[in-house]
Protein backbone atom coordinates (compact mmCIF):
# COMPACT_ATOMS: atom_id res chain seq x y z
CA UNK A 1 0.00 0.00 0.00
CA UNK A 2 1.34 3.45 -1.06
CA UNK A 3 1.77 6.29 1.51
CA UNK A 4 -1.30 8.18 2.61
CA UNK A 5 0.60 11.44 2.42
CA UNK A 6 4.05 11.86 0.48
CA UNK A 7 5.75 15.32 -0.22
CA UNK A 8 8.71 16.09 -2.14
CA UNK A 9 10.63 19.07 -2.00
CA UNK A 10 7.75 21.04 -1.12
CA UNK A 11 8.33 24.72 -1.19
CA UNK A 12 6.00 27.36 -1.14
CA UNK A 13 7.03 31.19 -1.23
CA UNK A 14 5.30 34.32 -0.61
CA UNK A 15 7.53 36.59 -1.53
CA UNK A 16 7.86 37.66 2.26
CA UNK A 17 9.29 34.81 5.06
CA UNK A 18 6.20 33.61 5.61
CA UNK A 19 5.59 29.77 3.25
CA UNK A 20 7.31 26.26 3.54
CA UNK A 21 10.57 25.59 2.29
CA UNK A 22 11.86 22.08 0.97
CA UNK A 23 9.48 19.82 2.53
CA UNK A 24 10.25 16.10 2.14
CA UNK A 25 7.82 13.34 4.39
CA UNK A 26 5.68 10.72 4.01
CA UNK A 27 2.87 9.30 5.90
CA UNK A 28 2.37 6.05 5.93
CA UNK A 29 -1.27 4.33 5.67
CA UNK A 30 -3.14 4.11 8.94
CA UNK A 31 -0.86 6.12 10.63
CA UNK A 32 -1.62 9.26 13.03
CA UNK A 33 0.79 11.33 11.77
CA UNK A 34 1.21 14.87 14.30
CA UNK A 35 2.53 18.11 12.61
CA UNK A 36 3.77 20.04 15.31
CA UNK A 37 5.01 23.61 15.30
CA UNK A 38 4.35 27.29 16.91
CA UNK A 39 1.89 29.13 15.08
CA UNK A 40 3.28 31.14 11.89
CA UNK A 41 5.49 27.96 11.25
CA UNK A 42 3.82 26.65 8.15
CA UNK A 43 1.51 24.40 8.90
CA UNK A 44 -1.46 25.85 7.53
CA UNK A 45 0.40 26.28 4.42
CA UNK A 46 1.30 22.69 4.66
CA UNK A 47 -2.14 21.58 4.90
CA UNK A 48 -4.13 23.63 2.30
CA UNK A 49 -1.44 22.74 -0.14
CA UNK A 50 -2.24 19.24 0.41
CA UNK A 51 -5.76 20.24 -0.52
CA UNK A 52 -5.29 22.31 -3.53
CA UNK A 53 -6.55 25.31 -2.10
CA UNK A 54 -3.22 26.96 -2.83
CA UNK A 55 0.16 25.36 -5.25
CA UNK A 56 3.02 24.82 -4.64
CA UNK A 57 5.95 27.08 -6.01
CA UNK A 58 8.15 24.19 -6.34
CA UNK A 59 7.80 20.05 -5.19
CA UNK A 60 4.82 17.91 -5.17
CA UNK A 61 2.78 16.55 -2.56
CA UNK A 62 1.21 13.04 -3.07
CA UNK A 63 -2.26 12.36 -1.47
CA UNK A 64 -3.66 8.91 -1.30
CA UNK A 65 -1.64 8.13 -4.17
CA UNK A 66 -3.08 10.88 -6.19
CA UNK A 67 -1.24 14.17 -7.37
CA UNK A 68 -2.51 17.16 -4.81
CA UNK A 69 -2.95 19.43 -8.29
CA UNK A 70 -4.12 16.99 -10.68
CA UNK A 71 -6.59 14.54 -9.03
CA UNK A 72 -7.59 17.23 -6.06
CA UNK A 73 -11.17 16.12 -6.60
CA UNK A 74 -11.03 12.45 -6.06
CA UNK A 75 -8.46 13.57 -2.58
CA UNK A 76 -11.43 15.46 -1.62
CA UNK A 77 -13.50 12.46 -1.55
CA UNK A 78 -11.27 10.42 0.06
CA UNK A 79 -10.47 12.81 2.59
CA UNK A 80 -11.70 14.48 5.68
CA UNK A 81 -10.74 18.63 6.21
CA UNK A 82 -11.07 20.45 9.34
CA UNK A 83 -9.65 24.14 8.54
CA UNK A 84 -7.73 26.22 11.31
CA UNK A 85 -9.27 28.77 10.75
CA UNK A 86 -12.66 29.94 8.94
CA UNK A 87 -15.98 29.92 9.64
CA UNK A 88 -19.59 28.17 8.93
CA UNK A 89 -22.40 29.59 7.49
CA UNK A 90 -23.91 31.71 10.00
CA UNK A 91 -27.48 31.29 8.96
CA UNK A 92 -27.83 27.58 8.96
CA UNK A 93 -27.83 25.42 11.51
CA UNK A 94 -25.36 22.99 12.42
CA UNK A 95 -27.59 20.05 11.32
CA UNK A 96 -28.45 22.05 7.97
CA UNK A 97 -24.67 22.67 7.41
CA UNK A 98 -23.56 19.45 7.64
CA UNK A 99 -27.02 18.39 5.48
CA UNK A 100 -25.58 20.68 2.83
CA UNK A 101 -22.21 19.65 2.74
CA UNK A 102 -23.40 16.01 3.02
CA UNK A 103 -25.13 16.26 0.01
CA UNK A 104 -22.37 17.85 -1.67
CA UNK A 105 -20.04 15.07 -0.68
CA UNK A 106 -23.03 13.21 -2.51
CA UNK A 107 -24.64 11.93 0.35
CA UNK A 108 -23.23 10.14 3.70
CA UNK A 109 -25.07 7.87 6.39
CA UNK A 110 -27.17 10.22 8.41
CA UNK A 111 -26.50 7.88 11.44
CA UNK A 112 -22.89 8.51 11.18
CA UNK A 113 -23.46 12.42 11.33
CA UNK A 114 -26.13 11.67 14.28
CA UNK A 115 -23.88 10.17 16.33
CA UNK A 116 -20.75 11.89 16.20
CA UNK A 117 -23.22 15.04 17.47
CA UNK A 118 -24.15 12.67 20.04
CA UNK A 119 -20.89 12.17 21.33
CA UNK A 120 -19.79 15.36 21.07
CA UNK A 121 -22.82 16.65 22.99
CA UNK A 122 -23.74 18.99 19.76
CA UNK A 123 -26.81 20.36 19.84
CA UNK A 124 -27.30 20.28 15.78
CA UNK A 125 -30.81 22.34 15.71
CA UNK A 126 -28.97 25.63 16.73
CA UNK A 127 -27.95 28.25 14.18
CA UNK A 128 -23.89 28.54 13.76
CA UNK A 129 -24.62 32.45 14.48
CA UNK A 130 -25.57 31.29 17.82
CA UNK A 131 -22.72 28.91 18.45
CA UNK A 132 -19.55 29.25 20.79
CA UNK A 133 -16.06 28.63 19.08
CA UNK A 134 -15.94 25.34 20.70
CA UNK A 135 -19.47 24.15 19.43
CA UNK A 136 -18.44 25.58 15.88
CA UNK A 137 -15.58 23.73 16.03
CA UNK A 138 -17.90 20.17 17.00
CA UNK A 139 -19.83 20.88 14.12
CA UNK A 140 -16.52 21.81 11.95
CA UNK A 141 -15.15 18.04 13.15
CA UNK A 142 -18.28 16.15 12.66
CA UNK A 143 -18.29 17.36 8.91
CA UNK A 144 -15.11 16.20 8.66
CA UNK A 145 -15.36 12.35 9.71
CA UNK A 146 -19.01 11.80 9.12
CA UNK A 147 -18.46 10.31 5.64
CA UNK A 148 -15.82 8.20 7.32
CA UNK A 149 -12.84 9.22 4.97
CA UNK A 150 -9.60 7.14 4.30
CA UNK A 151 -7.60 9.98 5.36
CA UNK A 152 -8.37 13.16 8.17
CA UNK A 153 -6.38 16.38 7.62
CA UNK A 154 -6.68 18.34 10.50
CA UNK A 155 -5.31 21.66 11.36
CA UNK A 156 -5.58 22.94 15.15
CA UNK A 157 -8.48 19.84 15.63
CA UNK A 158 -8.87 20.65 19.84
CA UNK A 159 -8.54 24.73 19.57
CA UNK A 160 -11.49 25.77 21.50
CA UNK A 161 -12.52 22.77 23.41
CA UNK A 162 -13.35 21.53 26.56
CA UNK A 163 -10.96 19.04 28.35
CA UNK A 164 -14.06 16.28 28.00
CA UNK A 165 -14.57 17.31 24.52
CA UNK A 166 -11.28 16.81 23.71
CA UNK A 167 -11.10 13.18 25.26
CA UNK A 168 -13.96 12.44 23.26
CA UNK A 169 -12.17 13.90 20.07
CA UNK A 170 -8.65 11.50 21.60
CA UNK A 171 -11.19 8.51 21.25
CA UNK A 172 -12.73 9.43 17.87
CA UNK A 173 -8.81 9.18 16.47
CA UNK A 174 -8.14 6.27 18.44
CA UNK A 175 -11.21 4.57 16.52
CA UNK A 176 -10.06 5.90 13.42
CA UNK A 177 -6.21 4.14 13.74
CA UNK A 178 -7.92 1.17 14.75
CA UNK A 179 -9.99 1.06 11.60
CA UNK A 180 -6.51 1.56 9.64
CA UNK A 181 -7.10 5.02 8.60
CA UNK A 182 -4.79 7.44 8.41
CA UNK A 183 -4.73 10.88 10.59
CA UNK A 184 -2.68 14.11 10.12
CA UNK A 185 -3.46 16.47 12.52
CA UNK A 186 -1.57 20.28 13.50
CA UNK A 187 -0.79 21.38 16.73
CA UNK A 188 0.92 23.90 18.64
CA UNK A 189 0.77 21.50 21.61
CA UNK A 190 3.41 18.83 22.20
CA UNK A 191 1.36 16.49 24.99
CA UNK A 192 -1.76 16.68 22.49
CA UNK A 193 0.43 15.07 19.44
CA UNK A 194 2.94 13.11 21.74
CA UNK A 195 -0.54 11.23 23.54
CA UNK A 196 -2.39 11.05 19.95
CA UNK A 197 0.30 10.27 17.46
CA UNK A 198 2.76 7.44 16.63
CA UNK A 199 5.09 9.97 14.72
CA UNK A 200 5.41 13.79 14.39
CA UNK A 201 7.45 15.63 11.71
CA UNK A 202 8.58 19.40 13.82
CA UNK A 203 8.32 22.53 11.35
CA UNK A 204 9.93 25.56 12.65
CA UNK A 205 9.49 29.30 9.97
CA UNK A 206 8.94 26.88 7.01
CA UNK A 207 11.39 23.88 7.76
CA UNK A 208 11.26 20.65 8.69
CA UNK A 209 13.21 20.35 11.73
CA UNK A 210 12.97 16.17 12.16
CA UNK A 211 10.07 13.83 12.01
CA UNK A 212 10.51 11.14 14.61
CA UNK A 213 8.74 8.43 16.25
CA UNK A 214 6.97 9.80 19.47
CA UNK A 215 9.02 7.69 21.78
CA UNK A 216 12.60 8.29 20.43
CA UNK A 217 11.57 12.15 20.97
CA UNK A 218 10.20 11.34 24.71
CA UNK A 219 13.87 9.74 25.04
CA UNK A 220 15.23 13.09 23.98
CA UNK A 221 12.74 15.15 25.56
CA UNK A 222 13.86 17.74 27.80
CA UNK A 223 11.98 18.87 30.84
CA UNK A 224 12.21 21.41 33.29
CA UNK A 225 11.83 20.15 36.72
CA UNK A 226 11.47 21.91 39.80
CA UNK A 227 12.09 20.40 43.29
CA UNK A 228 11.60 21.91 46.89
CA UNK A 229 13.46 20.26 49.42
CA UNK A 230 12.94 20.51 53.44
CA UNK A 231 16.33 21.83 53.77
CA UNK A 232 18.59 24.12 51.03
CA UNK A 233 20.33 21.61 48.92
CA UNK A 234 23.35 21.36 47.85
CA UNK A 235 24.23 22.96 44.06
CA UNK A 236 26.45 19.35 42.73
CA UNK A 237 23.66 17.27 43.99
CA UNK A 238 22.86 15.95 40.84
CA UNK A 239 26.41 16.63 39.07
CA UNK A 240 26.52 12.53 38.28
CA UNK A 241 22.77 12.28 37.13
CA UNK A 242 22.54 12.22 33.27
CA UNK A 243 21.41 14.52 31.23
CA UNK A 244 21.47 17.48 33.84
CA UNK A 245 22.25 20.66 32.63
CA UNK A 246 21.38 24.94 33.97
CA UNK A 247 21.03 24.21 37.89
CA UNK A 248 19.76 27.05 39.35
CA UNK A 249 19.68 27.07 43.35
CA UNK A 250 17.05 29.50 45.03
CA UNK A 251 16.96 29.06 48.58
CA UNK A 252 15.34 25.63 49.53
CA UNK A 253 14.34 25.03 45.35
CA UNK A 254 16.36 23.65 43.05
CA UNK A 255 15.61 23.98 39.06
CA UNK A 256 17.22 22.24 36.83
CA UNK A 257 16.87 20.82 33.12
CA UNK A 258 16.81 17.14 32.32
CA UNK A 259 17.40 15.66 28.75
CA UNK A 260 16.16 12.39 28.20
CA UNK A 261 14.93 10.05 31.23
CA UNK A 262 14.26 11.43 34.82
CA UNK A 263 15.30 8.49 36.73
CA UNK A 264 18.75 9.22 37.87
CA UNK A 265 17.65 12.89 38.98
CA UNK A 266 14.76 11.27 41.20
CA UNK A 267 16.66 9.01 42.69
CA UNK A 268 19.52 11.77 43.44
CA UNK A 269 16.89 13.78 44.98
CA UNK A 270 15.50 10.65 47.20
CA UNK A 271 17.98 10.70 49.37
CA UNK A 272 16.69 14.21 50.34
CA UNK A 273 13.64 15.13 52.17
CA UNK A 274 11.53 16.09 49.26
CA UNK A 275 8.50 18.95 49.84
CA UNK A 276 7.51 19.36 45.71
CA UNK A 277 8.16 18.24 42.39
CA UNK A 278 7.23 19.54 39.56
CA UNK A 279 7.82 18.81 35.91
CA UNK A 280 6.91 21.75 33.55
CA UNK A 281 5.55 20.90 30.11
CA UNK A 282 8.00 21.01 27.98
CA UNK A 283 7.72 23.97 25.63
CA UNK A 284 8.04 24.19 21.95
CA UNK A 285 11.04 25.78 22.56
CA UNK A 286 12.49 23.20 24.89
CA UNK A 287 11.35 20.74 22.06
CA UNK A 288 13.71 22.56 19.85
CA UNK A 289 16.30 22.94 22.07
CA UNK A 290 16.51 18.90 21.52
CA UNK A 291 17.53 19.58 18.43
CA UNK A 292 19.28 22.73 17.80
CA UNK A 293 21.35 21.96 21.09
CA UNK A 294 22.13 25.07 23.02
CA UNK A 295 23.80 26.87 20.13
CA UNK A 296 20.48 26.35 18.56
CA UNK A 297 18.95 30.37 17.73
CA UNK A 298 16.18 30.46 19.81
CA UNK A 299 15.28 33.81 17.85
CA UNK A 300 12.08 34.33 16.32
CA UNK B 1 -27.96 14.55 26.35
CA UNK B 2 -30.02 13.37 23.45
CA UNK B 3 -30.16 14.95 20.55
CA UNK B 4 -32.46 15.76 17.39
CA UNK B 5 -30.83 12.74 15.57
CA UNK B 6 -33.44 13.13 12.41
CA UNK B 7 -31.68 14.48 8.94
CA UNK B 8 -32.74 17.89 8.87
CA UNK B 9 -34.72 19.18 6.13
CA UNK B 10 -32.93 20.69 3.27
CA UNK B 11 -34.35 20.57 0.22
CA UNK B 12 -32.48 24.04 -0.42
CA UNK B 13 -29.38 22.48 0.38
CA UNK B 14 -28.77 19.83 -2.31
CA UNK B 15 -26.95 21.89 -4.80
CA UNK B 16 -24.33 24.74 -4.67
CA UNK B 17 -26.75 26.60 -6.68
CA UNK B 18 -29.63 26.79 -4.43
CA UNK B 19 -28.27 27.08 -1.33
CA UNK B 20 -26.87 30.44 -3.01
CA UNK B 21 -30.74 31.35 -3.85
CA UNK B 22 -31.83 30.35 -0.56
CA UNK B 23 -29.29 32.25 2.22
CA UNK B 24 -30.84 35.32 -0.56
CA UNK B 25 -34.42 34.93 0.21
CA UNK B 26 -35.64 37.12 2.65
CA UNK B 27 -33.42 39.75 0.79
CA UNK B 28 -34.84 38.58 -2.45
CA UNK B 29 -38.54 38.78 -1.04
CA UNK B 30 -37.72 42.48 0.23
CA UNK B 31 -36.45 43.95 -3.13
CA UNK B 32 -39.26 42.33 -4.84
CA UNK B 33 -42.12 43.60 -2.51
CA UNK B 34 -40.24 47.27 -3.00
CA UNK B 35 -39.91 47.30 -6.40
CA UNK B 36 -43.50 45.99 -7.22
CA UNK B 37 -44.48 49.06 -4.65
CA UNK B 38 -42.16 51.64 -6.39
CA UNK B 39 -44.15 50.54 -9.98
CA UNK B 40 -47.83 50.58 -7.85
CA UNK B 41 -46.74 53.96 -7.12
CA UNK B 42 -45.84 55.40 -10.21
CA UNK B 43 -48.67 53.43 -12.17
CA UNK B 44 -50.94 55.80 -9.71
CA UNK B 45 -49.48 58.76 -11.18
CA UNK B 46 -49.82 58.08 -14.08
CA UNK B 47 -53.80 59.71 -14.63
CA UNK B 48 -52.53 62.62 -13.49
CA UNK B 49 -49.07 63.28 -16.07
CA UNK B 50 -51.93 61.98 -18.79
CA UNK B 51 -54.48 64.61 -17.93
CA UNK B 52 -51.74 67.55 -17.97
CA UNK B 53 -49.54 66.66 -21.08
CA UNK B 54 -49.23 69.50 -21.95
CA UNK B 55 -47.38 71.31 -19.15
CA UNK B 56 -45.24 68.37 -18.65
CA UNK B 57 -44.00 68.76 -22.24
CA UNK B 58 -43.90 72.44 -22.18
CA UNK B 59 -41.32 71.54 -18.87
CA UNK B 60 -39.70 68.68 -21.29
CA UNK B 61 -38.86 71.18 -23.86
CA UNK B 62 -36.76 73.33 -21.23
CA UNK B 63 -34.73 70.58 -19.98
CA UNK B 64 -30.59 70.72 -21.03
CA UNK B 65 -29.82 68.19 -23.95
CA UNK B 66 -28.35 65.77 -22.21
CA UNK B 67 -31.59 65.14 -19.60
CA UNK B 68 -33.74 64.58 -22.76
CA UNK B 69 -30.68 62.07 -24.16
CA UNK B 70 -31.22 60.71 -20.84
CA UNK B 71 -35.08 60.35 -21.03
CA UNK B 72 -34.66 58.81 -24.85
CA UNK B 73 -36.84 61.77 -26.30
CA UNK B 74 -39.89 60.02 -26.09
CA UNK B 75 -42.86 61.47 -25.55
CA UNK B 76 -43.78 61.95 -21.99
CA UNK B 77 -47.10 62.17 -22.20
CA UNK B 78 -47.83 58.52 -23.74
CA UNK B 79 -47.66 55.06 -21.41
CA UNK B 80 -44.34 53.92 -23.46
CA UNK B 81 -42.59 57.43 -22.84
CA UNK B 82 -43.99 57.78 -18.90
CA UNK B 83 -42.85 54.07 -18.32
CA UNK B 84 -39.36 54.70 -20.29
CA UNK B 85 -38.73 57.54 -18.19
CA UNK B 86 -40.19 56.98 -14.71
CA UNK B 87 -39.09 52.96 -14.82
CA UNK B 88 -36.25 52.87 -17.45
CA UNK B 89 -34.23 55.29 -17.04
CA UNK B 90 -33.12 55.06 -13.43
CA UNK B 91 -35.03 53.10 -10.99
CA UNK B 92 -34.97 49.29 -13.27
CA UNK B 93 -31.36 49.51 -14.18
CA UNK B 94 -30.07 50.64 -10.83
CA UNK B 95 -32.11 48.25 -8.64
CA UNK B 96 -31.06 45.16 -11.01
CA UNK B 97 -27.72 46.64 -11.40
CA UNK B 98 -27.31 47.05 -7.63
CA UNK B 99 -28.88 43.62 -6.63
CA UNK B 100 -26.44 42.30 -9.24
CA UNK B 101 -23.45 43.78 -7.80
CA UNK B 102 -24.05 42.84 -4.39
CA UNK B 103 -24.57 38.85 -5.50
CA UNK B 104 -21.83 38.86 -7.63
CA UNK B 105 -19.27 40.29 -5.52
CA UNK B 106 -20.76 37.98 -2.87
CA UNK B 107 -20.63 34.28 -5.13
CA UNK B 108 -16.69 34.14 -4.46
CA UNK B 109 -14.76 36.70 -2.85
CA UNK B 110 -17.61 37.26 -0.06
CA UNK B 111 -17.22 33.43 0.57
CA UNK B 112 -13.49 34.03 0.95
CA UNK B 113 -13.71 36.64 3.44
CA UNK B 114 -15.92 35.35 5.26
CA UNK B 115 -13.84 32.26 5.83
CA UNK B 116 -16.50 30.13 4.67
CA UNK B 117 -14.69 29.08 1.08
CA UNK B 118 -11.96 26.35 2.43
CA UNK B 119 -14.75 23.88 3.47
CA UNK B 120 -17.10 24.45 0.78
CA UNK B 121 -14.25 23.79 -1.60
CA UNK B 122 -13.26 20.78 0.02
CA UNK B 123 -16.17 18.44 -1.03
CA UNK B 124 -15.37 16.62 -4.33
CA UNK B 125 -16.51 19.24 -6.35
CA UNK B 126 -14.58 21.33 -8.75
CA UNK B 127 -13.82 24.82 -8.45
CA UNK B 128 -15.60 25.58 -11.58
CA UNK B 129 -18.96 23.88 -11.14
CA UNK B 130 -19.28 25.57 -8.34
CA UNK B 131 -18.74 29.03 -9.93
CA UNK B 132 -21.25 27.91 -12.57
CA UNK B 133 -23.57 27.17 -9.34
CA UNK B 134 -22.99 30.57 -8.29
CA UNK B 135 -22.98 32.16 -11.36
CA UNK B 136 -26.43 30.53 -12.02
CA UNK B 137 -27.85 31.59 -8.46
CA UNK B 138 -27.09 35.42 -9.80
CA UNK B 139 -28.76 35.04 -12.75
CA UNK B 140 -31.60 33.64 -11.23
CA UNK B 141 -32.07 36.41 -8.59
CA UNK B 142 -32.24 39.06 -11.40
CA UNK B 143 -34.28 37.12 -13.69
CA UNK B 144 -36.48 36.99 -10.46
CA UNK B 145 -36.74 40.50 -9.92
CA UNK B 146 -37.09 41.29 -13.79
CA UNK B 147 -39.71 39.09 -14.04
CA UNK B 148 -41.57 40.77 -10.61
CA UNK B 149 -41.28 44.31 -12.30
CA UNK B 150 -42.95 43.01 -15.33
CA UNK B 151 -45.76 41.12 -14.09
CA UNK B 152 -46.07 44.35 -11.27
CA UNK B 153 -46.55 46.83 -14.68
CA UNK B 154 -48.57 44.46 -16.30
CA UNK B 155 -51.06 44.12 -12.78
CA UNK B 156 -51.05 47.12 -11.31
CA UNK B 157 -50.88 49.47 -14.89
CA UNK B 158 -54.40 48.57 -16.00
CA UNK B 159 -55.76 49.77 -12.84
CA UNK B 160 -54.49 53.73 -13.83
CA UNK B 161 -55.43 53.09 -17.38
CA UNK B 162 -51.28 52.41 -17.49
CA UNK B 163 -51.53 50.31 -21.35
CA UNK B 164 -48.19 49.89 -22.87
CA UNK B 165 -47.17 47.64 -26.03
CA UNK B 166 -46.24 43.98 -24.94
CA UNK B 167 -43.82 43.52 -27.45
CA UNK B 168 -41.03 47.07 -26.03
CA UNK B 169 -42.78 46.27 -22.66
CA UNK B 170 -40.79 42.74 -22.76
CA UNK B 171 -38.03 43.93 -24.88
CA UNK B 172 -36.93 46.79 -22.62
CA UNK B 173 -37.58 44.14 -19.52
CA UNK B 174 -35.29 41.57 -21.07
CA UNK B 175 -32.31 44.32 -21.58
CA UNK B 176 -32.64 45.90 -18.12
CA UNK B 177 -32.19 42.03 -16.99
CA UNK B 178 -29.35 42.04 -19.36
CA UNK B 179 -27.66 44.73 -18.18
CA UNK B 180 -28.11 43.61 -14.47
CA UNK B 181 -26.15 40.69 -15.52
CA UNK B 182 -23.12 42.34 -17.28
CA UNK B 183 -22.44 44.66 -13.88
CA UNK B 184 -23.33 41.34 -11.83
CA UNK B 185 -20.67 39.14 -13.82
CA UNK B 186 -18.14 41.71 -14.07
CA UNK B 187 -18.43 41.74 -9.80
CA UNK B 188 -18.41 38.40 -10.21
CA UNK B 189 -15.21 38.39 -12.13
CA UNK B 190 -13.39 41.02 -10.19
CA UNK B 191 -14.27 38.90 -7.02
CA UNK B 192 -13.35 36.05 -7.95
CA UNK B 193 -10.03 37.11 -9.38
CA UNK B 194 -9.26 39.01 -6.05
CA UNK B 195 -11.30 37.69 -3.24
CA UNK B 196 -11.52 40.63 -2.42
CA UNK B 197 -15.62 41.57 -2.21
CA UNK B 198 -15.01 45.89 -1.43
CA UNK B 199 -12.69 45.65 -4.77
CA UNK B 200 -15.32 43.64 -6.76
CA UNK B 201 -17.64 46.33 -5.51
CA UNK B 202 -16.00 48.92 -5.84
CA UNK B 203 -14.72 48.73 -9.63
CA UNK B 204 -18.00 47.35 -11.24
CA UNK B 205 -20.27 50.08 -9.51
CA UNK B 206 -17.42 52.71 -11.03
CA UNK B 207 -17.85 50.90 -14.03
CA UNK B 208 -21.67 51.36 -13.79
CA UNK B 209 -21.52 54.82 -13.28
CA UNK B 210 -18.77 56.09 -15.55
CA UNK B 211 -20.34 53.94 -18.32
CA UNK B 212 -24.06 55.76 -17.16
CA UNK B 213 -22.12 59.05 -17.69
CA UNK B 214 -20.67 58.51 -21.03
CA UNK B 215 -23.65 57.21 -22.68
CA UNK B 216 -25.63 60.20 -21.23
CA UNK B 217 -23.66 62.99 -21.95
CA UNK B 218 -22.10 61.15 -24.81
CA UNK B 219 -24.55 62.95 -27.41
CA UNK B 220 -23.68 66.04 -25.96
CA UNK B 221 -20.33 65.69 -26.09
CA UNK B 222 -18.65 65.81 -29.65
CA UNK B 223 -15.35 63.95 -28.73
CA UNK B 224 -17.33 61.60 -25.93
CA UNK B 225 -19.79 60.66 -28.98
CA UNK B 226 -17.88 57.59 -30.07
CA UNK B 227 -17.39 56.21 -26.48
CA UNK B 228 -20.63 55.54 -26.26
CA UNK B 229 -20.24 52.65 -27.78
CA UNK B 230 -18.55 50.97 -25.09
CA UNK B 231 -21.12 51.67 -22.48
CA UNK B 232 -23.71 48.65 -21.57
CA UNK B 233 -26.15 51.66 -20.96
CA UNK B 234 -26.07 52.20 -24.98
CA UNK B 235 -26.84 48.81 -25.75
CA UNK B 236 -29.71 49.00 -23.19
CA UNK B 237 -31.63 51.55 -24.41
CA UNK B 238 -29.84 53.03 -27.62
CA UNK B 239 -32.84 52.92 -30.55
CA UNK B 240 -35.93 52.95 -27.87
CA UNK B 241 -36.72 49.36 -27.75
CA UNK B 242 -39.57 49.83 -25.84
CA UNK B 243 -41.47 51.70 -29.11
CA UNK B 244 -39.78 49.85 -32.06
CA UNK B 245 -39.06 46.52 -30.11
CA UNK B 246 -35.86 44.55 -29.33
CA UNK B 247 -32.39 44.64 -31.03
CA UNK B 248 -31.21 41.66 -31.10
CA UNK B 249 -27.54 42.68 -31.26
CA UNK B 250 -27.60 44.92 -28.91
CA UNK B 251 -29.29 42.42 -26.40
CA UNK B 252 -26.26 39.77 -27.81
CA UNK B 253 -23.67 42.25 -27.37
CA UNK B 254 -25.09 42.59 -23.38
CA UNK B 255 -25.62 38.90 -23.03
CA UNK B 256 -21.33 38.44 -24.87
CA UNK B 257 -20.06 40.75 -21.99
CA UNK B 258 -21.47 39.03 -19.35
CA UNK B 259 -20.63 35.79 -20.65
CA UNK B 260 -17.25 36.94 -21.28
CA UNK B 261 -16.48 38.36 -17.89
CA UNK B 262 -18.14 34.69 -16.85
CA UNK B 263 -15.49 32.98 -18.72
CA UNK B 264 -12.94 34.74 -17.09
CA UNK B 265 -13.83 34.51 -13.41
CA UNK B 266 -13.90 30.22 -14.27
CA UNK B 267 -10.15 31.12 -16.19
CA UNK B 268 -8.88 32.88 -12.81
CA UNK B 269 -10.66 30.92 -10.26
CA UNK B 270 -9.19 27.60 -11.12
CA UNK B 271 -5.56 29.29 -11.21
CA UNK B 272 -6.28 31.39 -7.60
CA UNK B 273 -4.32 30.94 -4.63
CA UNK B 274 -7.62 30.94 -2.06
CA UNK B 275 -6.79 32.65 1.07
CA UNK B 276 -7.26 31.16 3.97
Amino acid sequence: MSDAIAVEGLTKSYGSTRGVIDLTFSVGPGEVFGYLGPNGAGKTTTIRTLLDFIRPTRGTATVLGRDSRRDSVEIHRRTGYLPGEGSLYERLTGGEYLRYLAELRGGVDWRVAAGLAERLDCDLSVKIRGLSHGNRQKVALIQAFMHRPELLVLDEPTQGLDPLVQQEFHAMVEEVRREGRTVFLSSHVMPEVERLCDRIAIIREGRLVAVEEVGDLRERQVRMLEIRFAEPPRPDLFDGSPGVSDVAVNGDTIRIRVAGSIDGVVKAAARFEVVDLMSHEPSLEDIFLTYYGKEGDRGA
Amino acid sequence: MAHEATIPRGAMLRTVFSKTLRDQRKALAWWAAGFAGAILLYSSFWPSVRDNAEQFNEYLRKLPDFLKNLLGQIDYTTPEGYLQSELFVFLAPTLLIVYGIGAGARAVAGEEEAGSLDLLLSVPIRRRRVLVDKFAAMLGAIFLLTTVMWISVVAFGPLFDLRVGLGGFTAMSLNTFLLGMVFGSLALAVGTATGRRSVAIGVASGLAVATFIVNTLGPSVDWLDPFRLLSPFYYYADGNPILNGLDPVHALVLAGVSVAAFVYALWAFERRELTA
